[in-house]
């Protein structure tokens, strides 16, 4: 479970996001969506510790990032836009080092089928230069999902990934929420946060335009018109131009 | 198409100062700059203008400068010779000439001629070997002045780095050459080997037997006036003056007095130059693919220092290497760190010419420990304090420099902060855990001093109190203090990153212009004085506590060990305030911070 009150971030003078607050429940999907510059990475950023706050509150799987940081780093997993390595460990490597810092204990059955799931086996002992952009984001995925964590949050989480890459991530967010865990993601693309995504939340300039599950939120934009399109309520919510 | 170029080269370097001058309306680089001037006036120029009256009234410092200039022509002809002697033993497998990977991309695909590349790349290097020129005359002018005028002096240093210059890439393009037509490529390279091993053995061999023979008379003389003279003596001897005729031609208007000895000695090194010159224009060879390997290995190495690495390691493709040792997957997260930082560390200091200089220091140490033993076997002890001298410069200069260069830690790992600040490890565990790999090293190098020292030591004649008992309590106290020293040391590094995160970015890239020479300024001082602020509380506890223990007991092995306790306390606690600290700057640093 994600609880956000108030979560503000301030860059110097500039607010990046003001006084954001919303839920996400076992079980569901957030789709964080909003134009560039609209505070959706900030945000994401913010509650998963990377971060502080300037003000508000995160919980996470019932503790507070703020009090009991530990503890709410260990039940979530972040997997930023830009897949970032240990230059200098294998993939295996990757894994043994994650699983001692989450405390995984026994790993390496986990740690193979997570690898076979994302088809790294064959990669399992070469380093991170030698993979493509997109090998490199499932590896970060083998490395998030390690200690299975109740909160995920995704960035960008199709960047880079081939057609079944993107097919397979798709369903692997899909499991993972039925399993009972708490799922933020911003995209840019419409069509998987329609796919994917049981709520929605639109951010214009760091402040919530509209937020809920995708029919109340396009009930909202439609103008009493049938069938209006996710894209549609975007460009409606957000007034069609940029933060 | 000259033109273009030349308009690229001024433009950018209009930009580049336009915009550098802009740059000093933030408070950080202004401040930067307001040092570095200080820095630069106080060190150079005041002593500049002091040395220009002060020179002649001492006549003899024209000798000392001869001398020096010899001495830094020797080195420079020597270098140039290993640096030849390599691009012909190891060629690289494409060879290429120096270009950014910006003009790369525009030049490349431009209807330009090879020629009018190589042209462009001639021209881009002498804009810098005319800085380069004008900055040795500017700030070691009085290290190493031959009597001769700044400008001549200017020229002079022009006429050796660009035949240098010169040279280097016409071997680059004739190996090239040689490897594109396959045939005799390696019988052409063991010749040319062949041929400078020979010169060096022929010069080195001319040297000794000049000096050998001549060395009784030199000797009763003193002072710079006869080493000149010892010189001057050598490199007129013949056979050797006209082996070194080559070097002599090009460092003749460096070493030229008076006007008329400079006139006619720039007429023959401009010649030797333009030959240079025909022999790099005139070879046609394939240079793109050397050329854009080279680039791309460049802005590796530029990418892995602002990361905080070697950038000698930049180059090489890092190998697959299992862990330093094996990590249990339950158990201190700082272990982890560790293990990943050393796994690091080792992939960086792996390479070719770590391993090269790690063989050629053992073998320097292997023959000064042999001799300091032989000597030490007839009863004198000559070597003895040169080696105690020695440890004592490499451990100052690890305490003090190592932190600066050993960054597997925190600073090293920037780039990865946003993952690392998601692990659920409280902040002062991680900073422990990223410096530890660090610690690890810089110790390791501490404690070889420290042996080094214990067994170097003669406690013969006046050091007869040095008694089995205090060398082993001295080790211990020492080898239990330095990672301690270490780990605060690193700390300090650290803080600065964490505190001042665009600061310090600004400081990894290489140049920068006076304002980063000034932020460096400022940041290596501050190490020094949160160094002696550290050590202050434990010295002085030290020295009372030493003291009083020696009262007590009345030896001073036992005091020596009371002594450490007391250190060890005020390190640690020193330690465990420090770490608390950064572990909370950690949980409250703003990743993004640093690119603002």
């Amino acid at each position: 479970m994600i609880e956000v009150e108030a979560l503000t971030k301030r860059y110097g003078a500039f607010t990046a996001v003001s006084a954001l607050s919303f839920c996400v429940r076992p079980g569901e999907v957030l789709g964080l969506v909003g134009p560039n510059g609209a505070g959706k990475t900030s945000t994401l950023r913010c509650m998963a510790g990377v971060i502080p706050m300037s003000s508000g509150e995160v919980r996470i799987a019932g503790a507070s990032l703020d009090a009991d940081p530990v503890a709410a780093k260990r039940a979530l997993a972040f997997f930023p836009d830009e897949p970032r390595l240990f230059e200098y460990l294998t993939v295996r490597q990757h894994l043994a080092f994650v699983a001692r810092i989450y405390g995984v204990g026994p790993y390496e059955d986990l740690a193979r089928r997570l690898l076979e799931e994302l088809e790294l086996a064959d990669k399992a002992d070469v380093l991170p230069g030698e993979l493509s952009r997109g090998m490199k984001q499932k590896l970060v995925i083998a490395c998030g999902l390690l200690h299975s964590p109740k909160v995920m949050f995704f960035d960008e989480p199709l960047t880079g990934l081939d057609p079944l890459g993107i097919r397979r991530m798709k369903d692997s967010i899909i499991r993972r929420a039925s399993e009972g865990a708490s799922i933020v993601l911003s995209s840019h693309l419409l069509h998987l946060l329609e796919e994917v995504c049981t709520h929605v939340l639109i951010l214009k300039k760091g402040v919530k335009v509209a937020d809920g599950t995708l029919e109340e939120v396009a009930a909202r934009f439609s103008n009493g018109e049938a069938g209006v399109g996710l894209e549609e309520v975007f460009i409606r919510a957000t007034g069609g131009t940029e933060a | 198409m000259i033109g273009a170029l030349l308009y690229l080269r001024l433009t950018s370097l209009r930009n580049l100062v336009v915009y550098r001058v802009r740059r000093l309306r933030q408070p950080k680089y202004l401040f930067g700059a307001a040092v570095a001037v200080a820095y630069i006036y106080f060190f150079f120029l005041r002593r500049l203008s002091y040395s220009t009256g002060a020179q002649a009234a001492a006549p003899a410092m024209a000798d000392v400068g001869r001398v020096v200039a010899a001495f830094i022509c020797t080195a420079a002809a020597g270098a140039a010779l290993v640096r030849v002697a390599f691009a012909w033993i190891a060629p690289s497998e494409k060879p290429g000439l120096r270009f950014s990977e910006a003009e790369i991309a525009f030049l490349f695909p431009a209807p330009m001629t090879r020629r009018a590349l190589i042209h462009f790349r001639l021209l881009s290097a002498q804009a810098a070997i005319l800085l380069t020129s004008a900055l040795i005359v500017f700030f070691f002018r009085r290290m190493g002045d031959t009597g001769g005028g700044r400008v001549a002096t200017w020229i002079g240093w022009w006429v050796i780095l660009s035949t240098f210059d010169l040279h280097v890439t016409g071997t680059n393009l004739t190996l090239a050459r040689l490897r594109d037509r396959g045939r005799g490529f390696v019988l052409w390279r063991v010749l040319a080997v062949a041929a400078i091993v020979s010169y060096a053995a022929a010069v080195v061999l001319c040297a000794a037997a000049y000096l050998n023979a001549h060395s009784a008379g030199f000797l009763a003389g003193s002072g710079p006036g006869a080493m000149g003279r010892m010189l001057d003596g050598l490199a007129s001897s013949s056979p050797l003056r006209w082996l070194i005729l080559p070097f002599g031609v090009v460092f003749a208007p460096y070493f030229a007095r008076s006007p008329a000895d400079f006139a006619l000695a720039i007429v023959p090194a401009l010649a030797v130059v333009a030959l240079h010159y025909l022999w790099v224009a005139r070879t046609e060879v394939r240079i793109e693919e050397g050329s854009m390997a080279l680039a791309e290995r460049r802005a590796a190495a530029r990418t892995a220092m602002q990361r905080g690495e070697a950038p000698a390691s930049a180059g090489a493709r890092p190998k697959p290497l299992p862990g330093p040792f094996p990590l249990e997957p339950a158990g201190l997260p700082e272990i982890a760190l560790l293990w990943k930082n050393l796994l690091s560390m080792r992939n960086s200091l792996l390479n070719r010419r770590t391993v090269a200089l790690s063989v050629w220091f053992l073998v320097c140490g292997l023959m000064v420990a042999r001799t300091v033993l032989a000597q030490n076997a007839r009863g004198g002890d000559i070597y003895g304090p040169i080696v105690v001298m020695l440890c004592f410069i490499v451990a100052g200069y690890t305490l003090l420099v190592g932190p600066q260069i050993a960054r597997q830690d925190l600073r090293g790992d920037l780039p990865n902060m946003d993952i690392l600040k998601t692990y659920p490890v409280e902040g002062w565990r991680l900073a422990l855990g990223e410096l530890l790999a660090p610690t690890a090293i810089l110790t390791a190098v501490l404690w070889a001093c420290i042996v080094v020292c214990a067994f170097a030591f003669d406690s013969r004649g006046d050091l007869e109190w040095l008694t089995p008992a205090v060398r082993a309590a001295g080790v211990l106290c020492l080898g239990a203090a330095a990672p301690f020293l270490c780990l605060l040391q690193l700390i300090v590094p650290n803080m600065m990153m964490v505190l001042m995160p665009g600061w310090y970015q600004a400081t990894r890239s290489r140049g920068g212009g006076i304002e980063l020479m000034g932020q460096r300024l400022i940041l290596g001082a501050g190490q020094l004085l949160l160094a002696l602020l550290v050590a202050v509380p434990a010295t002085i506890v030290a020295a009372l506590v030493l003291v009083s223990a020696y009262w007590w007991f009345g030896a001073a092995a036992p005091a020596l060990l009371v002594a450490l306790l007391a250190v060890l306390s005020i390190l640690a606690s020193e330690l465990v305030v420090a770490l608390w600290w950064l572990g909370e700057r950690i949980a409250g640093f703003d990743v993004s911070a640093d690119s603002r």
